[in-house]
């Protein structure tokens, strides 16, 4: 399994195994029935602390990425079509959330102000309300 | 709940008129490991050597898995190995030497552990302590501190003078060897990103007294930056937690502490804001010189003109 770690970054540690992990769970790189390196072999091959990769497999577990067999290691479960739906769904919209900010971001550095941004969010969003809704009614009639 | 491995309550102490401790209070539990943070002269060592009851306190008190240092120094000191921060040993002994040499002072002393260790950390036995690296003679003050198998291990800038590679190292050594089989360690350190990593918690000192403590993720998700337009700060509360004040343009980017609740209250009022997460150096950063007398108590201010 490949982690890389950034220090001294504003992402927590936890965040970035975590992310990564469940990237190569859900990209298939980690395949089911796979076994985890052991919490403390990972946490020596990282350097980091043991109880940052404990919370970060029991997180992942949470998720119903992996499972914690007590006394045997951590397993890739294979992603059920609902749990994998809903965590890509999780990950599109949080890639989603990242894309708005930078979008944001932009227009603020070209001298839009929030009000303006508020506007053309309210306009746009009520277009492609519509727009959808064309869609669908389309799909419907055909 | 257990007792804490280690408690220190307000400690305080003067070296003549110059006060280098105030009130200094840390409660570590069993099992973790927690790092000191704080510039040259903050108080990191003076702390430490208070603890082991190398040097006198002028007030307050310590524990050591319960025990009073300054009361049963011996008994204190069984429950400890210890690391210092230029850790002199006798330049003339070789490794193993030194090994049989401190072996009688401890009645725990496990041989065929520290030569299991002097093997592992790539000690050569027969040359003398003079003749090592810098890193090598860091991890031989590691074994002899770990020889006697203590339950608390405090290290006083460990990493100090050692390259990346040997820092490295030394952090994976402490991981795989300490905080698996379930030691406490204190350490002190301003190598933040490699703390990040490795600590459960920290507190941060500065001149003498703790300013903050908490485990990394809590500092990260309380301190925060915030950007705020100028023209509506006015309507805006003091954050209770503020640490750091600055004015760029027509924006005011100030981090604070529990920012929670205050980005709660600006959200509450309608103020247009950002927040931004940061990373531990620009916490500490933020804790150890932050300045706050540039908080705009009266923004109508005239310097606002010279936009």
């Amino acid at each position: 399994m490949y982690i890389r770690i950034e220090r001294g970054v504003s992402t927590p540690i936890s965040r970035q195994i975590a992310e990564q992990i469940r990237a190569q769970c859900l990209a298939g790189l980690l395949e089911a029935g796979q076994c985890l390196p052991s919490v403390r072999q990972l946490a020596k091959e990282l350097v980091v602390n043991v109880n940052t990769v404990v919370r970060v497999y029991e997180r992942l577990a949470a998720e119903g990425l992996v499972e914690m067999r007590h006394g045997e290691g951590t397993f890739v479960l294979q992603p059920s079509a609902a749990k994998d739906l809903a965590a890509g769904l999780k990950q599109q919209r949080e890639q989603f959330s990242r894309d708005f900010q930078a979008v944001v971001r932009r227009g603020l550095l070209l001298g839009l102000n929030v009000p303006e941004l508020r506007r053309m969010l309210t306009a746009t969003a009520s277009d492609a309300k519509s727009q959808i809704s064309k869609e669908n009614r389309s799909e419907k009639s055909s | 709940m257990s007792e804490p491995a280690i408690s220190v309550d307000q400690l305080s102490k003067s070296f003549g008129p110059q006060q280098v401790l105030q009130d200094v209070t840390l409660t570590i539990p069993a099992g973790q490991t927690f790092a000191l943070l704080g510039r040259n002269g903050a108080g990191k060592t003076t702390t430490i050597r208070i603890m082991l009851g190398l040097i006198p306190e002028d007030s307050g008190t310590v524990r050591l898995a319960g025990i009073d240092p300054t009361k049963e120094p011996l008994k204190a000191r069984s429950q400890v190995g210890y690391l210092g921060e230029d850790q002199t040993m006798y330049g003339w002994m070789t490794a193993i030497e030194l090994c049989r040499f401190l072996a009688p002072f401890y009645r725990t002393w496990d041989m065929a552990w520290a030569r299991d260790c002097l093997a592992r950390f790539d000690i050569p036995l027969h040359t003398r302590i003079g003749r090592l690296s810098k890193g090598q003679s860091v991890k031989l003050g590691l074994v002899v501190a770990l020889a006697h198998r203590p339950p608390i291990v405090i290290l006083d800038d460990p990493s100090m003078g050692l390259d990346p590679i040997a820092r490295k190292e030394f952090n994976r050594d402490l991981v795989e060897h300490l905080q698996s089989s379930g030691c406490t360690v204190l350490y002190s350190s301003h190598l933040l990103d490699e703390v990040e990593a490795v600590a459960d918690a920290v507190a941060i000192l500065d001149r003498g007294r703790i300013v903050r403590t908490g485990t990394t993720d809590l500092l990260r998700e309380e301190v925060k930056q915030i950007l705020l337009p100028f023209d509506s700060v006015a309507g805006t509360p003091h954050p209770e937690g503020l640490l750091d004040v600055q004015r760029h343009e027509d924006r005011l980017v100030f981090i604070t502490d529990r920012a929670g609740s205050y980005v709660e209250q600006l959200a509450a009022e309608g103020v247009d804001h950002d927040v931004v997460d940061l990373s531990l150096d620009e916490i500490f950063e933020a804790f150890v010189i932050g300045r706050t007398q540039d908080w705009p108590d009266k923004p109508a201010n005239p310097v606002a003109t010279t936009i």
